[in-house]
């Protein structure tokens, strides 16, 4: 069973949809990043799978339970909100032990959770210091911490990183990283290399709707959908390419220039990615007497890939 | 129950932790002193009928600065999301708010006890009509007190949360005071419904089982409209 699970769920503002029919499932022991430019609807998302919205339409289950149970949902769940909000007026212990007694952990264990959270988000240091004092990274990690604090299950965190310098966002998503060893975790972020750094799978929404679900190396492919080779010959090109259509007659030439130097660029593509062009570009300059003076996969990044799903918006 | 008592902790906590907890409270004390004062040196009698008399007003300035920031600040400033999305039903969040105030109103009421323990040394005071008042004055507080929430519940800023209990309260008190210029029924109304009228009943030292339900039904009323102002603000 999917720890995560939604089916056609739409949330709709008056005759807007910030959410619609949306399904994915989160596998247990997941980490799923939740891509979309500003706006497409990944806190409305994450508001509803953690009970705070009701959705318009649809439904989700988090462990098997329907979000319709939301008492025993909110058990399961660890939720980070959007910009960690905290009591700035509380010191850390104090506002980790609201926290506990608010999810019923007994006075007996508390301390000690309080401790292990501490230790493992790093905030030994300023235990005793007040949210209001500390920097953003350590607000972050405080907000963390109070959505660990009861062991959830599934942590679902919009945004973790926002804000943080980059040491911070190493440190952050080493953190989740390290979380996402025992636990489900659904993250939202508009920072693609994040998402790709920490997620084992992503999905990608804009505009409400599912985009694309998979890997980063599935996404990349799916968008591309076929192999690119750019090449940088030295000698005949013509004749290296007419050898090269000979073995790989579906092969199209995309782009083909003469240098400054008197070499030659070359783009081709084959609709196939598994059908071997760079290597059979090889082959064929050997067989033609070309020297080949640069060879490159051209891979689709991310970005390209987040572009064109999401309108150029990123 | 574990919701409710750890957000009473957690608003106390935060209320001896800043300084805006102090200067409501020291503030309440400094106007309710100096009425007390004026009408005893005035007088020079030992009695506390005026200071009862004038109570109202101060709650009615004071109670919406102690309530106005209870909700307006957790919708205001996004925590209302963490409490909303934790295993509590909202009327424990409602009810643990209301009972933190009603807890720090009645320590200020417990601490103008001083008054009537300095009069007691000083003449003859009519202990039985004392305590049917601070009766009467801890149910009007408990009333005005779930006003001050209910305000705070319908927007996420403190000020108009503030406003908009003190304006509230200002109509229960002017319409208690105008209600001999206006047409009978509703002078009947106001005499059947108007918490100062009842307040005023129990100041006279007489305590009816009518006067204690009309408060408390007040209250729950209120009560009920500040969690059913949150509640359409979050899922069940």
């Amino acid at each position: 069973m999917p720890m995560i699970k939604a089916k056609d769920l739409s949330r709709q503002y008056g005759n807007q949809f910030a959410v619609k029919d949306l399904s994915f499932e989160v596998k247990r022991g997941e980490v799923m990043g939740l891509l979309g430019p500003n706006g497409a609807g990944k806190s409305t998302t994450m508001k509803m799978l953690t009970c705070f919205l009701p959705p318009s339409s649809g439904d989700a289950s988090i462990d098997g339970l329907s979000l319709a149970e939301s008492i025993q949902v909110r058990r399961l769940v660890g939720y980070l909100p959007e910009h960690a909000p905290s009591y700035h007026d509380l010191d850390v212990e104090a506002y980790l032990q609201f926290i506990g007694k608010m999810h019923g952990i007994p006075a007996a264990t508390r301390k000690d959770k309080i401790g292990e959270m501490a230790r493992a988000c790093g905030l030994e240091q300023v235990l005793y210091r007040r949210i209001e004092e500390l920097s953003k990274g350590y607000r972050q990690r405080v907000g963390l911490a109070a959505s660990m604090l009861h062991d959830p299950q599934c942590l679902i965190l919009d945004e973790p990183t926002t804000g943080l310098d980059p040491n911070q966002i190493i440190e952050i998503r080493h953190l989740i990283r390290r979380l996402g060893e025992q636990k489900t975790v659904l993250l939202s972020s508009h920072i693609l290399p994040e998402v790709q750094a920490v997620c084992d799978r992503m999905m990608i929404i804009d505009k409400g709707e599912l985009q694309a679900l998979g890997t980063s190396e599935e996404l990349a492919k799916q968008a591309q959908g076929g192999a690119f080779v750019l090449a940088t010959v030295k000698g005949d090109a013509d004749k290296l390419l007419s050898h090269l259509q000979t073995t790989l007659p579906e092969m199209t030439i995309v782009n083909q220039e003469v240098l400054a130097d008197g070499h030659a660029h070359i783009e081709i593509s084959h609709s196939d990615p598994d059908c071997g062009l760079a290597e059979q570009l090889f082959l064929a300059a050997v067989a033609t007497d070309v020297v080949l003076l640069e060879i490159r996969n051209e891979q689709a990044s991310l970005e390209d890939v987040f572009r064109e799903l999401t309108g150029g918006t990123a | 129950m574990n919701a409710v008592i750890a957000l009473c902790q957690k608003e106390w906590r935060i209320s001896l932790d800043t300084p805006q907890g102090y200067v409501v409270s020291i503030a309440f004390l400094l106007a309710s002193g100096f009425f007390f004062g004026s009408s005893l040196f005035l007088n020079g009698q030992a009695d506390m009928r005026h200071w009862f008399a004038v109570l109202p007003l101060l709650f009615i300035f004071f109670i919406p600065a102690m309530s106005m920031r209870l909700l307006a600040d957790e919708l205001h400033d996004g925590t209302y999301e963490l409490l909303a999305t934790m295993p509590t039903r909202t009327i424990d969040i409602v009810l643990g708010k209301y009972l933190s105030l009603l807890g720090h109103i009645s320590f200020l009421l417990l601490l103008t006890g001083l008054y009537p323990l300095t009069l007691s040394l000083l003449g003859n005071l009519d202990s039985g009509t004392v305590m049917a008042s601070y009766l009467g004055a801890w149910l009007l507080a408990a009333l005005f007190a779930a006003i001050g929430l209910f305000a705070s519940a319908m927007t996420n800023h403190a000020m108009i949360a503030y406003i908009v209990g003190l304006v509230l309260l200002l109509v229960i008190f002017l319409i208690t005071q105008a209600a001999p210029t206006l047409p009978i029924f509703i002078q009947d109304w106001v005499a059947m419904l108007g918490p100062i009228n009842h307040y005023q009943n129990m100041m006279r030292g007489v305590v009816s089982l009518a006067d204690v339900m009309l408060f408390i039904s007040l209250t729950v009323i209120f009560i009920s409209l500040s969690w059913f102002a949150l509640a359409r603000r979050r899922w069940r």
